[in-house]
């Protein structure tokens, strides 16, 4: 009887503790049901606009200080607002998003969803397209203010048809950085091919000056994107890759997909040594000193260039990665940090505002982030101006337009195997190719 | 009739005292761990508006497909390498260095904070410092390299980050280790050492058949904490050498990355997927740390 009873409270108590456990799990994940609300509006009365205003967004110097400044200016319009701003750096983003997004406490923060091409499985969708397609973010598409941004920019960034986020700006980073006093004291043009590239390269070690300051630690994997650029270099050209390895009818260790990774590869022998050790601030130290005469960079860099305290005269050009030069004539980019209002934002009404205040003083932001300017009419840098005939038509980088398999291995995530190529990792690029290539078939 | 004793005057005020612990490892590790295997059974993403469902094997399975195994194979060999040598490592230099400083020396106490400050350090502080140190470009240890007519890129040589690692954690853990040595060297008594010096055994005798037969417990207490610790860590490798380094991936930091998706350009699975990675370390953890608790008992007894 005694044992009965024992067993029974036994059986109870594990009944609770997994009740428990699943419960607690559970309400962590912040799991709530239920389609949310997708619209919301601009407040037209300033006074009503209270309260506190959480906006996260993941860190870079340029872009903080640009939101400080609309932070500021909005507060001095909106005075019964208190602006909680939190940047956090990139790494750590989607963690504190997710924590942050459970507890309700962005009303701005960043999202990205992209649609999913019909040659990729539903399982690689990634979280923001599952929000979006939960009703997790207010749909922007007919604010008033969103008139205010490039349609073509706000068509690039549509998800499901529809405007979910605003555009902070667009980023170009299939090129390099150079310095132009270093390539004007050596006779050097810009080099429009892949041999005129090598040559200059070569030009540059032999002269005892560091032809590439590449950040190992941290942005190695540009060199990769910016060869894609050059060998696959529209967007139909891409996606075609891309379906083409979806669909199992182009490999990894073949063709053109190896010749990414061997120029990689020879790339890397132009790099400052021992680079796959050095992390971005020491990148770009060696670029400023006038010891490297290129960087592997995106444009993202230009405030930081024109604060930093040693001044380098810098240009910005497409690293020519095919030897016939009108595949090198654009560069690839992005459009830079999207900004979305969950639906379970708690100050909905100065989230609406906030964002209104922002497209009206675009520049305000600009001016500090040093990004392409995603509105008509707005003047960005004078970089942007000189950069303008490689930009005149938008191509997306690959890492926009490929969709990681979940199910392959790590090494065809992107899928160019392109850090385990020597000296970032310890293979040949046919050996990382293959590796890529073992790695993607086993997820088939 | 078996003698109650009563600890603290009163047997409910001991009971209270036991409930309460009780309750909190029940609410912070109990529940929690609970809630990890329940979890790994599901495609939970931690977002509000995404329903979880119920996925069964599939995260296990993803686990041991053949497109992970070889990644996952490499992260376990690597956490196993990290943990063996951080161990050995930290347990032998702890010791001679806690034998050391139980001598009477001037500024013992100092070398002992010296020793100890490393413990107080956070994680990121002690990345910055050998970052700094190990800066491919400039650093005092680059310029070490060079008087050699070398050079290296330090944590970014797949072939040394590990080693490098493995040293920084030693020299950040080592605090921890040495004060438990030197508590179990203190409580050693001096008359054994008379006894020893009146057989006249010498130095390294007196160690090998007093100190360490008698250090024992420590051992057991010091490796014991290492080994789960070693298995359990990745900040250091994570603040030194990135999110998806290979030559550095641990199981550890496949379960952050996979979870939280710090692996940026990898492929980022459901956080269902990382506590399914939690549960096999898990089982690997308990089953490392229960062989080596029997060992060690065992050897405690034949010493």
């Amino acid at each position: 009887m005694a044992t009965t009873m024992l067993r029974g409270r036994r059986a109870r108590l594990t009944t609770g503790l997994i009740t428990l456990a699943v419960g607690t799990s559970l309400a962590l994940a912040g799991c709530a049901g239920g389609a949310p609300a997708t619209s919301a509006s601009v407040p037209t009365d300033t006074a009503a606009v209270t309260g506190e205003l959480n906006v996260l967004v993941s860190s870079a110097s340029g872009s903080d200080a640009g939101f400080k400044a609309v932070n500021d200016a909005f507060a001095a319009k909106y005075p019964d607002v208190k602006v909680n701003f939190t940047a956090v750096p990139n790494e750590n983003y989607n963690q504190a998003r997710s924590s942050r997004l459970s507890a309700g406490t962005i009303d701005v923060g960043l999202a990205n969803p992209k649609e999913l091409p019909s040659y990729v499985p539903e399982s690689n969708k990634g979280d923001d397209a599952r929000l979006a397609d939960a009703g997790g973010f207010v749909d922007l598409t007919d604010q008033a203010f969103m008139k205010k941004f490039n349609p073509s920019v706000l068509d690039k960034i549509k998800y499901a048809g529809r405007n979910f986020t605003v555009p902070t700006g667009l980023s170009y980073y299939s090129g390099l950085t150079y310095n132009k006093k270093i390539f004007a004291d050596n006779n050097i043009q810009i080099p429009k091919t892949w041999d005129e590239f090598l040559a200059v390269c070569q030009q540059l070690k032999d002269k005892g000056i560091t032809p590439i300051s590449i950040g190992g630690k941290d942005t190695g994997g540009i060199v990769m994107l910016s060869v894609v650029q050059g060998l696959y270099p529209t967007a139909q050209n891409k996606q075609d890759l891309a379906k083409g390895l979806y669909e199992y009818t182009v490999a990894l260790n073949t063709d053109k997909q190896v010749e990414v990774l061997q120029k990689v590869q020879q790339i890397y022998t132009f790099g400052q040594s021992n680079f796959a050790g050095s992390n971005y601030n020491e990148m770009t130290s060696q670029f400023l000193n006038g010891k490297a005469a290129m960087i592997s960079d995106g444009t993202w860099n230009v405030g930081s260039l024109r604060k930093a305290e040693k001044q380098v005269d810098f240009g910005y050009f497409p690293l020519p990665a095919s030897n016939n030069a009108a595949d090198n004539a654009n560069l690839g980019g992005k459009v830079e940090l999207t900004l979305a209002v969950p639906t379970n934002a708690k100050n909905k009404d100065a989230a609406m505002a906030w964002l209104a205040f922002f497209a009206d003083n675009y520049k305000l932001f600009n001016d500090k982030a040093g990004f392409a300017p995603s509105q008509e009419g707005v003047e960005g840098d004078p970089f942007y101006a000189e950069i303008a005939p490689y930009t005149k038509n938008f191509e997306p980088a690959w890492d926009t337009i490929w969709i990681a398999n979940t199910k392959a291995g790590q090494a065809a995530a992107l899928p160019f195997n392109w850090n385990a190529v020597k000296p970032m990792g310890s293979m040949d690029a046919q050996g990382a190719a293959d590796a890529a290539q073992k790695d993607w078939e086993a997820g088939r | 009739m078996t003698k109650s004793y009563i600890v603290f005057g009163r047997r409910i005020t001991a009971q209270l005292t036991f409930a309460i612990g009780m309750a909190l490892v029940f609410i912070f590790s109990l529940i929690p761990a609970v809630g990890i295997l329940i979890i790994s059974f599901t495609d939970i993403r931690s977002l509000p508006f995404l329903p979880v469902r119920w996925v069964g094997l599939e995260n296990y399975e993803t686990f041991f497909s053949s497109a992970q195994i070889g990644y996952n194979v490499i992260a376990l060999r690597n956490t196993f390498v990290f943990a063996f040598a951080v161990t050995i490592f930290q347990n032998v230099l702890a010791l001679l260095i806690a034998v050391l400083l139980n001598q009477r020396l001037r500024g013992r106490n100092f070398a002992r904070a010296a020793v100890f400050l490393p413990t107080i350090l956070g994680v990121t502080v002690i990345g910055l410092i050998f970052t700094l140190l190990f800066n491919p470009s400039a650093g005092p240890a680059q310029q070490l390299w060079g008087a050699f007519g070398s050079s290296s890129a330090f944590f970014g040589d797949p072939s040394l980050a590990m080693t490098l690692v493995i040293v920084v954690q030693v020299w950040s853990g080592i605090g921890v280790a040495v004060v438990i040595y030197l508590a179990g060297l203190q409580a050693i008594a001096p008359e054994l050492y008379e006894v020893a010096d009146i057989d006249g055994a010498t130095s390294g005798q007196k160690l090998r058949h007093v100190t360490i037969p008698l250090l024992a417990p420590a051992v057991t207490a010091n490796t014991l904490l290492c080994i789960i610790g070693a298995l359990q860590s990745y900040q250091l490798i994570y603040v030194l050498t990135g999110p998806i380094n290979p030559a550095t991936q641990v199981l550890s930091l496949a379960i952050f990355t996979q979870g939280f998706g710090g692996a940026q350009g990898g492929t980022v699975q459901s956080q269902g997927y990382a506590a399914a990675i939690s549960m096999v370390q898990f089982v690997i953890v308990a089953i490392v740390s229960l062989l080596s608790l029997a060992y060690l008992r065992r050897r405690e007894t034949v010493l």
